[in-house]
């Protein structure tokens, strides 16, 4: 069994290295037999190829899935830069 | 007082095609002018870039972008550039662009940036060729943005990069990667040329306000921070006198 700081680093980069995901923002964090996502991307898809190209590196953890998709809306206000 | 919207990071594809568009097309009704802080795409593909060109053409407001190390990805910078010049886009890297609203003038300077680490916590231009050719990168574009930010005559000047100019708007991201998220050199470079502004993206993590050294104010704009299709900030000109005075 690959031990846990390795397992972190194989999935932090699988998920910024596979082309089916390519996420710089996205951390994975491994507690015990959890894999906790969580980051912000930019549209719900992304998050099911998250989930899978972790599973693939690390089929026995279960997935906790906080990835949010960004939002679009228009801004609410504005910073006066006085 | 000059409106300025911003945003980084929308890493678009085609999953993702038309999403901000409802947003953005309403974009002049809160703004002047949009800067682009990079990371435009996903893996810096034309496919991607052809989604990038049909979310950002024909707005309201004239939009400028510089790339992010996404946007290199493919090794097609040039051609992702050239893609979204011919949408209409102003895409900057290492010139300005100045416009003029309601009798003021805005120039934005615009270069990516690059890594490297912060004052005393950094890389140095020494040792290997691979280490060299990292440091010299930024050393390079730091030249550039000072040069193009000096050569600016506008009443307001904005830096756009994709990397940041200070650590202030790193917080929230681990202090081990800070060298691979920005460099001081940027904000030397900013310090050095009376600029009113500097936007970033890149850091997602990351927090949205910083000031450099000289009082510059920074602001990360990297769309998981700000939280919607865009932020909006209004500038008065005067706010460079008052510093520099």
């Amino acid at each position: 069994m690959t031990s846990e700081p390795y397992l972190s680093a194989h999935l932090h980069r699988a998920i910024a290295e596979d082309p089916r995901t390519a996420e710089a923002g996205v951390r994975a964090t491994v507690r015990g037999d959890h894999v906790l996502l969580s980051g912000d991307v930019a549209c719900e898809q992304r998050r099911a190829d998250l989930e899978a190209v972790v599973h693939e590196v690390a089929p026995d953890l279960h997935v906790v899935d906080d990835v949010r998709v960004v939002s679009v809306a228009e801004p609410e206000g504005s910073e006066e830069l006085r | 007082m000059i409106r300025i919207a911003a945003v980084g990071d929308v890493h678009l594809g085609a999953d993702a095609r038309g999403r901000m568009r409802p947003a953005l097309e309403n974009v002049g009704e809160h703004a002047d002018v949009l800067l682009l802080a990079g990371d435009l795409t996903r893996h810096g593909t034309l496919d991607e870039a052809q989604v990038v060109a049909e979310e950002f053409a024909d707005l309201p407001v004239p939009v400028v972008a510089v790339l992010g190390n996404h946007d290199h990805h493919d090794d097609k910078p040039v051609e992702v550039a050239r893609l979204l010049s011919d949408s209409g886009l102003h895409v900057l890297e290492g010139d300005a662009v100045v416009f003029e609203v309601g009798g003021e003038r805005i120039g934005v300077a615009g270069v990516k940036g690059f890594g490297g680490g912060f004052a005393g916590k950094c890389g140095s231009n020494f040792g290997e060729r691979e280490m060299k050719a990292f440091v010299g990168h930024t050393i390079e574009i730091a030249e550039t943005l000072r040069a193009v930010l000096a050569s600016i005559e506008a009443d307001v000047r904005v830096a756009l990069t994709h990397y940041s100019p200070v650590p202030d708007t790193l917080r929230g991201e681990p202090p081990e990667i800070y060298p691979f998220l920005g460099s001081y050199l940027l904000g030397e470079a900013i310090d050095a040329t009376g600029t009113d502004l500097a936007i970033h993206g890149h850091a997602h993590f990351g927090t949205e306000q910083g000031m450099t050294p000289g009082g510059v104010r920074v602001r990360n704009v990297a769309q998981p921070i700000i939280r919607s299709a865009y932020t909006v900030y209004h500038v008065e000109p005067m706010v460079r006198a008052a510093v520099a005075g």
